[in-house]
């Protein structure tokens, strides 16, 4: 091999930068939708705004599979400890939308019953405004995670005594 | 008419647990003590209101009325395609009136909602336990003197923090 076919054949990157390109460019999402954000979720994923488009489109119901967790509707209490579960499901790294004024702040729904806001309890990296948001912002909003994804620091991820 | 009859033989079967009979826009209603209530109820189903349409219950805390709690059945034959309300008044101090359920079957669901947002409880129900709260849930929500943002229940749920990433960092 000459040092030609080296230089345009070979290209040279970090193990970290080339982790989190992978990743946020695949990320395989929950959705966790409760009310009619959920609806509107589907429209995120149909032919107009088209999340493959993002590579975001395996849609995993099991949280097992999946590291996006976008919680689209009221979470009621009998509703939050399920939430609680699946977000402890997912295997790290993950990220979480909290996806309209509902899952986000409890909306207009200011009842015994409803959470008001599931960042209370839940880590939340991007909020999503709007009643419901038009698929445009969820797709900005994933964008948003990508930039997130893209900052990681493997280091992050050693154990603690190894650190 | 059939309501007309049923009415009238209902005032006249039940005379002392009739507390009064209104009409207000055509719609008929049937305010009586709680006591005689599966009587009333197996009578007018004969009369020929076979149907449940639906079984709810009011707290008269700040509205007035003969008790505190009323429970609402709402009648229909579908025969004459005419309707009649029955409302029992229950007092505060018991809330508790014979279960439907052997009446009709559908009664087993919104009884068992009553009894979860309004505490009154049904005797002789198959399952008397909540329906849409959980389990361990304390108190009866549609009452009037129940707080609208709950106590503590939405707020009380343990804080899941965020994973080997980022350890530091609270949420
Ligand atoms: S934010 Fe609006 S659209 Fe979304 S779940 Fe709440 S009420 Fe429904």
């Amino acid at each position: 091999m000459n040092h030609d076919d080296v230089k345009s054949n070979v290209l040279t990157t970090t193990l970290e930068s080339a982790i989190n390109w992978g990743r946020k460019n695949s990320l395989w999402p929950m959705p966790f939708g409760t009310a009619c954000c959920g609806i509107e979720f589907m429209a995120v994923l149909a032919a107009r705004t088209d999340i493959s488009r993002f590579g975001a489109e395996a849609i995993r119901f099991s949280p097992r599979q999946s590291d996006l967790l976008i919680v689209a509707g009221r979470i009621s209490i009998k509703m939050m400890p399920v939430l609680i579960r699946i977000y402890e499901q997912m295997p790290e790294p993950k990220w979480v939308i909290s996806m309209g004024a509902c899952a986000s702040s409890g909306g207009v729904f200011d009842t015994y019953s409803v959470i008001q806001g599931v960042d209370q309890f839940i880590p939340v990296d991007v909020y999503i405004p709007g009643c419901p948001p038009r698929p445009e912002g969820v797709v900005e909003s994933l964008l948003k995670i990508q930039d997130l994804v893209d900052k990681e620091k493997l280091s992050d991820y050693a154990l603690s005594d190894t650190k | 008419m059939l309501l007309e009859k049923a009415i009238s033989d209902v005032k006249e079967s039940f005379q002392e647990a009739i507390l009064d009979v209104t009409e207000f826009s055509g719609e008929r209603s049937i305010h009586i003590k709680c006591d005689r209530i599966l009587d009333i109820l197996s009578f007018f189903k004969e009369a020929g209101f076979e149907f449940l349409a639906d079984l709810t219950a009011v707290d008269n805390l700040t509205l007035g009325g003969f008790e505190r709690f009323a429970v609402v059945y709402h009648l229909l034959s579908h025969e004459s395609v005419e309707r009649v309300t029955v409302k029992a008044y229950l007092p505060e101090e018991k809330p508790t009136l014979r279960s439907v359920e052997s009446l009709w079957k559908t009664a087993d669901w919104q009884e068992r909602e009553v009894y979860d947002l309004y505490g009154i409880t049904f005797e002789s129900h198959p399952n008397m336990t909540r329906i849409l709260n959980p389990d361990t849930f304390d108190g009866h929500p549609l009452r009037k003197d129940y707080p609208r943002r709950g106590r503590i229940e939405r707020s009380d749920f343990p804080l899941v923090k965020r994973g080997i990433r980022k350890e530091d960092e609270t949420p």
